[in-house]
């Protein structure tokens, strides 16, 4: 995933000049290799790293076989200072089929401190330690993904004492990882999609369970690839914590950007005016104020969020619980508004913008104001103004013609 | 010369000092009004953003709207009050009021326009524009004040009128205001800035040209003497009554009035609205991982003492050591038969019957920190049982 939210296209090419001067890098350690150690069973140098720069070369002197030899059968285990039992065995199917397995990297470009058997000793206070001992490993080739979390709200939890704050192996997995995105298209595979809810969903449970049940949840575990995903409102790697005032200013952004795109809501004929017709509105001028000018403050002014659901975003025409159904809307608006009685909705305009058939009323007092009253009153003041000061100028070139014209306007 | 000199010495008073302040307080009031709100109108304008952001951002544009509201609303009740009294008790003619006259006074000042009347027509004490402004003002302070009742208190308003009021009032007050900004800029500005500067509504006075010019109806008045009489005390008094309880009653609902306005409802909650709700925390039940599962030792059978390999040995080793030391021969070491324990691995013999000190099995368990590392207990009794010469049976 991380290929496809963080590099702009426009740095491809110079990636694939550097990807060309790897793979001769490559080709050349890989004869070294072959004539020193006399071993052609290294392929973790045939598959050249596609993103970052290349793992150094590790011991390579020790392959997988080796470690697995011990670590690939089930039950090896070794106490942790907590008395608890860390697992040492890596399942050597489930890491083949990984995308560092498919690509031939070996174990010890990763673990490249533990060296031959017998191993130099390895403590942890309990098992969440070892893997907070182990993961940095990752940065070694994904220095860009790796940096990008140290501001994300994990790394900020992590830091302020979480020690459950995630790291890359929490959702990545140590010895699992699986490609999220389509090396030929560049974009997340289609069936890595439904990955990403149930990737978060390891640690934000509750959340997953609300959103699986939601307008685009549903929508995508039936396959519907246009909904978003966590990702796509959260980000990835530099996840900001969504319970700051800035987060909540920015939040209309996040929504607007695929509801005002009719390239994705044309298909699903959804209105594409709900940002604009949101602004217009006494909510979404200050919200967007605020946003501009103290993007820090507080503000309670409603954004998306807060009446459409956070993870439980349900569609508007749904029969029981949509926003279309007044009670429904009533609810929401009582929220904020906990005297609001059964005519308050419709100070709302729902996002429509006025016509003869939705809010006639708005609509006419425009239509009069602007079409009738504004024009007639200053137009006929106008004319009386333009008149009454071309007769002032005429009378004043009469009187005086081609001087000075002290008090000319008066007859 | 002279003539031109006198004309100007003599003064008539045109507005009173209460009007002239009310004047002012109302200009102030209104032009605060149409500027914070045409910046909140056009919020989005780059202009009205530097404004906003000028006067402390839109909360404090609102505040300084709604004070300016209030002051408005206290003029425009303290004007009803005068207005009430001059006509009530002092019964004085109602010159503000627009008459059939006026339209006949535009007509007339087209025709004089056009070149076909030779001169303007004879406004009374106000012309046709001051009396339009009037009205406009009038007009405009009812509608706005209304518009902006409904929109400080929406739920109240909702509460009596069809909820769509709210916006629909929310489209007259900004389009009125464009129409009361736009006819102040055109009309007022035109008519007492540009064409002449008209100073007497700061002053309180004019001079006998501007009356001439202005105002030849009321000079003629003046000049002939037909100015108010004077009002004899008893009429005056018994007027008075009527008006005082009208006032007080006038008094009493505006500033119900007002403080319906200020404060007759909670429009909405102080707090921000709760984002989500669930816990954020919460871990799925992991799917247990594959674990070895550890044979139980057999038990011993007839003629197998517990102190040997078949005995305690063999089962202790298979289930602490076998990972590494069984099938898969790290450091060539295999634990899983008694004569490959005695052979042990490269680095010498696993177990020397008697001489437990000599056994590469227990030097290493000795060092600690192995993968395997049997507890001290065990650890001993596998020294107990090679010292005691590692029976087998």
């Amino acid at each position: 995933m991380s290929f496809n939210h963080e590099t702009s296209p426009r740095s491809a090419p110079r990636r694939a000049a550097a990807n060309k001067k790897l793979l001769l890098l490559f080709c050349g350690l890989c004869a070294c290799a072959l004539l020193l150690l006399g071993l052609g069973n290294s392929p973790a140098a045939a598959a050249a790293p596609r993103q970052e720069a290349s793992p150094t070369l590790g011991p390579l002197s020790l392959d997988d076989s080796y470690c697995l030899s011990c670590h690939g059968q089930p039950g090896s285990t070794m106490k942790l200072e907590d008395g608890s039992t860390l697992d040492l065995f890596v399942d050597p199917n489930e890491y083949s089929h990984s995308i560092h397995g498919e690509k031939g990297y070996a174990c010890v470009q990763c673990h490249r401190q533990i060296g031959e058997y017998p191993h130099a000793p390895f403590t942890a206070k309990d098992r969440r330690d070892a893997a907070l001992q182990l993961y940095p490993a990752c940065y070694f080739c994904h220095s860009g993904e790796y940096e990008a979390t140290q501001d994300s709200v994990h790394a900020r939890a992590f830091d302020a004492g979480n020690k459950e704050g995630a790291v890359c192996t929490d959702c990545h997995t140590a010895h699992a990882v699986r490609p999220i995105n389509d090396p030929a298209t560049g974009k997340i595979r289609p069936d890595a999609h439904l990955w990403i809810p149930e990737t978060c969903a390891q640690c934000h449970n509750a959340i997953y369970q609300k959103y699986r049940n939601t307008v685009h949840g549903e929508a995508l575990i039936n396959g519907n690839p246009d909904v978003p995903t966590c990702i796509d409102c959260h980000g990835v790697h530099n996840i900001s914590d969504p319970t700051t005032n800035q987060f909540r200013l920015n939040s209309p952004d996040i929504c607007t950007s695929c509801h005002t795109d009719p390239k994705r809501m044309d298909k699903y004929g959804i209105s594409t005016d709900v940002l604009t017709t949101y602004v217009s509105d006494f909510h979404g001028t200050t919200v967007t104020l605020f946003e501009k000018q103290a993007p820090d403050a507080q503000t309670n002014k409603p954004v998306c969020y807060d009446c459409h659901g956070v993870h439980d975003i349900l569609r508007v025409d749904d029969p029981q619980k949509g926003l279309h159904v007044r009670e429904n809307l009533l609810k929401r608006c009582q929220v904020c508004h906990p005297d609001a009685t059964a005519d308050f909705p419709d100070s709302w305009l729902s996002h429509y913008i006025p016509s003869p058939d939705k809010y006639p009323m708005v609509y006419y007092v425009n239509l009069f104001y602007y079409f009738f009253l504004i024009p007639v009153v200053l137009g006929g003041m106008g004319v009386l103004v333009v008149m009454d000061f071309g007769r002032s100028m005429i009378n004043r070139f009469r009187k005086n013609p081609g001087g000075s014209s002290e008090e000319a306007s008066h007859v | 010369m002279s003539k031109s000199n006198q004309a100007h010495s003599q003064e008539y008073v045109r507005f009173g000092i209460s009007q002239r302040l009310e004047h002012g307080i109302f200009l102030v009031s209104f032009s605060l009004l149409g500027f914070t709100g045409l910046i909140q109108k056009f919020a989005e304008s780059p202009i009205s953003l530097f404004f906003i952001e000028l006067m402390g951002g839109v909360e404090t544009t609102r505040i300084i709207h709604h004070w300016s509201a209030i002051v408005m609303m206290l003029v425009s009740v303290y004007h009803v009050l005068v207005l009430l009294y001059k006509i009530l008790v002092l019964r004085v003619p109602w010159t503000m009021m627009p008459w059939l006259d006026d339209l006949k006074h535009v007509l007339q000042d087209v025709a004089y326009y056009l070149g076909i009347r030779k001169q303007r027509a004879q406004y009374g004490h106000f012309t046709y524009a001051e009396k339009a402004e009037y009205l406009a003002v009038v007009w405009g302070t009812v509608l706005m004040g209304a518009t902006g009742f409904m929109m400080w208190n929406p739920i109240s308003t909702a509460r009596f009128l069809p909820g769509e009021f709210i916006p629909a009032a929310k489209a007259a007050h900004g389009a009125e205001a464009i129409l009361a900004v736009l006819a102040i800029l055109l009309w007022h500005f035109y008519h007492v800035h540009l064409k002449t500067f008209n100073k007497s509504m700061f002053t309180g006075k004019l001079n006998r040209e501007q009356m001439e010019h202005e105002h030849p109806v009321v000079l003629q008045q003046i000049e002939s003497g037909a100015g108010p009489k004077p009002i004899p005390a008893e009429t005056l008094k018994k007027r008075q009554m009527i008006y005082y309880p009208l006032a007080a009653v006038i008094l009493v609902s505006f500033s119900f009035g007002l403080y319906a306005f200020i404060g007759y409802e909670n429009t909405s909650i102080t707090t921000v609205p709760r984002g989500e709700t669930v816990e954020v925390y919460v871990r799925v039940t992991p799917v247990p991982r594959p674990t070895a599962t550890m044979a139980p030792s057999p038990t011993p059978g007839a003629g197998v003492s517990s102190n040997s390999w078949d005995g305690s040995f063999e089962g202790l080793f298979r289930n602490r050591c076998s990972t590494c030391h069984g099938t898969t021969k790290v450091g060539g070491l295999t634990l899983a038969k008694y004569k490959d324990a005695l052979a042990g691995g490269k680095t010498g013999p696993g177990i020397v019957p008697g001489e437990a000190d000599k056994s590469v099995l227990v030097q290493v368990q000795q060092q600690g920190g192995h993968p395997g590392q049997l507890t001290e207990e065990e650890l001993q009794s596998v020294i107990d049982w090679i010292n005691a010469g590692a029976p087998e049976k």
